[in-house]
C-alpha cells in the first residue's frame, strides 16, 4: 500500500482512537516504521485530538494531586516499580534493602538464640540442682531408714529384754528404755524421752551391780543437744538396775545422785 | 531512596500539571459527575504511573497513550458500576459548549477562544470525534448511533479530523 493511500484510508484516525483490531494495530505500527509520511501524519492526527482534549479540559480539585501523590508514594514503599530508566536504581535500592533486612534478621535470630541458650542453661541448672537435692533427700531417707531398721532389730530381737526407766524428782515426766540382750549382755538405750539438756552437760548411764553404780557409758547427743537414736552402751552380764544421771561432758567416775533423771531403782 | 522519591515527585508533578485537566475533562464528559471524575482521575494517574514502563513512544504520543488508558479505565468503571453508557451525544451544541456554559463550579481552562473555534466544526463531525476519542465507542457502536454504514466510519472519521486540524491551524 502506498503511503498516501494509507493516510487517506482513515485507519490512522481509528488507530489513534484505539479502535483498530489487533491485526490492524500491528499493521499500522509496521507502516509507521516503514513510511515517514505515515508517521508524520499520525503525529498530526494525535496533535489534533490532543488540542481538542485540551480545549475541553476541566481543572480538577487541587486535593486530587496530593491524593495521587501519597497513593503513589505508599505504593512505591510496598513494591518495586520498574519505571523506565529508573529500574536499575530501584533494583540497587531494593538489594541494599534486602541485605539490610537479611542482616537485621540474622542479628535477631542470633539474639533469639542467645536468649534461648540463657533460658535453657537456667533450666538445666535448676534441674541439676533439683536432682542433687532429690538425691541428698533420698540418701538421708535411706540412712534414716537403715537406722530405723537397726533400732527395730534391737527392739524386735527375741533376746532383748526391755527395761523401763521412769522419771525421778528432777524430771518426773522423763523416761527411757533399756534393751538388754540376754544372750550377749549387750545393753542398748533409747534416749528419746529424756529431757533437753544444757550445753556442756551429758547423760551418763549407770548399771547397778552388787549395789554399786558402775559406769555404763555416755549417751551421745548432738551438738545442738538433740538425743540420738537407740545406741549401744557397755556390756553387762549381770545388773540389778539401771539409772541415768546428768553429768559434765565426758562423764564422771561416780554418779551425781541428785542429778538422777530416770531409773528403775 | 529519598532522592528517588524526590525525583518521582517532580516527574509526577510535571506529568500531572500538564495532563490532568485534559484527562479530567475527558472523564468528566463521560461520567458527568465531578467527584466521580476526580476519583477516576486519581485511579488513572496511579495506573499511568505504575504502567509507565509499558508506554512505547514509537507507537504514539504520550498523551494518546494516556487518553486511551483513561478512556478504557472510565468505561470499565462505568460498566462495572452498572452505569448505562452515556447515549447523550447530541447533534447540537451540547457536548462542547455545555461545559463552558454550565455553572457547576468547575474551573475551566483558558481555552474559550479555541472552544469557540471548535464550535464551527460540523455537529456530526464533532459527534464522531467525541464518540471515537472521548467516549470509547467502538466502530460498531458509532455506526449504530449515527446511522453511518460501518464501512464508511473510517473515512468519515478522517474527514472530521481533517476539519478539526484545519480549525486548529487557524488559531
Amino acid at each position: 500500500m502506498e503511503a498516501q493511500e494509507i493516510i487517506s484510508s482513515g485507519l490512522l484516525e481509528l488507530y489513534v482512537a484505539g479502535l483498530t483490531s489487533k491485526e490492524e494495530t500491528a499493521q499500522v505500527e509496521q507502516w509507521i516504521k516503514q513510511y515517514p509520511e505515515v508517521s508524520a501524519e499520525l503525529v498530526q492526527i494525535q496533535l489534533g485530538v490532543e488540542e481538542y482534549a485540551f480545549a475541553n479540559a476541566v481543572k480538577p480539585d487541587d486535593s486530587v494531586k496530593q491524593k495521587i501523590l501519597s497513593q503513589i508514594n505508599a505504593d512505591e514503599g510496598a513494591k518495586i516499580v520498574a519505571i523506565k530508566g529508573e529500574s536499575k536504581l530501584y533494583k540497587v535500592a531494593g538489594s541494599v534493602a534486602y541485605w539490610k533486612w537479611a542482616a537485621a534478621a540474622s542479628i535477631l535470630l542470633l539474639l533469639a538464640s542467645l536468649a534461648l541458650n540463657v533460658m535453657f542453661y537456667g533450666k538445666y541448672d535448676t534441674a541439676s540442682k533439683d536432682l542433687q537435692q532429690s538425691q541428698e533427700e533420698l540418701a538421708d531417707a535411706m540412712q534414716s531408714n537403715s537406722s530405723m531398721k537397726q533400732d527395730m532389730n534391737i527392739v524386735q530381737s527375741k533376746y532383748s529384754e526391755p527395761v523401763s526407766l521412769h522419771g525421778m524428782k528432777v524430771a518426773p515426766d522423763a523416761a527411757a528404755k533399756i534393751f538388754w540382750m540376754k544372750n550377749t549382755g549387750e545393753v542398748y538405750v533409747d534416749p528419746s524421752n529424756l529431757p533437753d539438756i544444757a550445753q556442756g552437760k551429758q547423760f551418763q548411764l549407770w548399771a547397778i551391780v552388787d549395789g554399786k553404780p558402775v559406769d555404763a557409758g555416755m549417751i551421745l547427743t548432738s551438738k545442738k543437744g538433740d538425743k540420738y537414736r537407740i545406741q549401744k552402751m557397755k556390756t553387762f552380764g549381770t545388773a540389778q538396775a539401771f539409772a541415768i544421771t546428768i553429768e559434765k561432758e565426758g562423764g564422771s567416775p561416780t554418779p551425781t545422785m541428785d542429778q538422777m533423771v530416770v531409773s528403775n531403782l | 531512596m529519598y532522592l528517588l522519591r524526590q525525583r518521582d515527585q517532580q516527574a509526577f508533578s510535571y506529568l500531572y500539571d500538564n495532563y490532568a485537566p485534559a484527562l479530567n475533562g475527558v472523564i468528566y464528559r463521560m461520567v458527568e459527575d465531578k467527584t466521580l471524575a476526580e476519583d477516576l482521575l486519581q485511579e488513572v494517574f496511579v495506573k499511568i504511573w505504575n504502567n509507565f514502563s509499558s508506554y512505547d513512544n514509537t507507537k504514539g504520543r504520550l498523551f494518546t497513550w494516556m487518553l486511551n488508558l483513561t478512556k478504557n479505565l472510565t468505561i470499565d468503571t462505568l460498566r462495572s458500576k452498572g452505569y448505562k453508557k452515556q447515549a447523550k451525544i447530541s447533534t447540537d451544541e451540547n457536548s462542547v459548549s455545555n461545559l463552558s456554559d454550565s455553572s457547576n463550579g468547575i474551573e475551566k481552562f483558558d481555552t474559550i477562544g479555541l472552544r469557540k473555534m471548535l464550535g464551527t466544526l460540523k455537529p456530526e463531525q464533532r459527534q464522531l470525534i467525541d464518540m471515537a476519542y472521548f467516549n470509547g465507542f467502538t466502530q460498531d457502536e458509532i455506526a449504530k448511533q449515527t446511522g453511518i454504514p460501518l464501512g464508511t466510519v473510517k473515512t468519515r472519521m478522517r474527514s472530521a479530523i481533517i476539519e478539526l486540524r484545519k480549525i486548529l491551524q487557524h488559531t
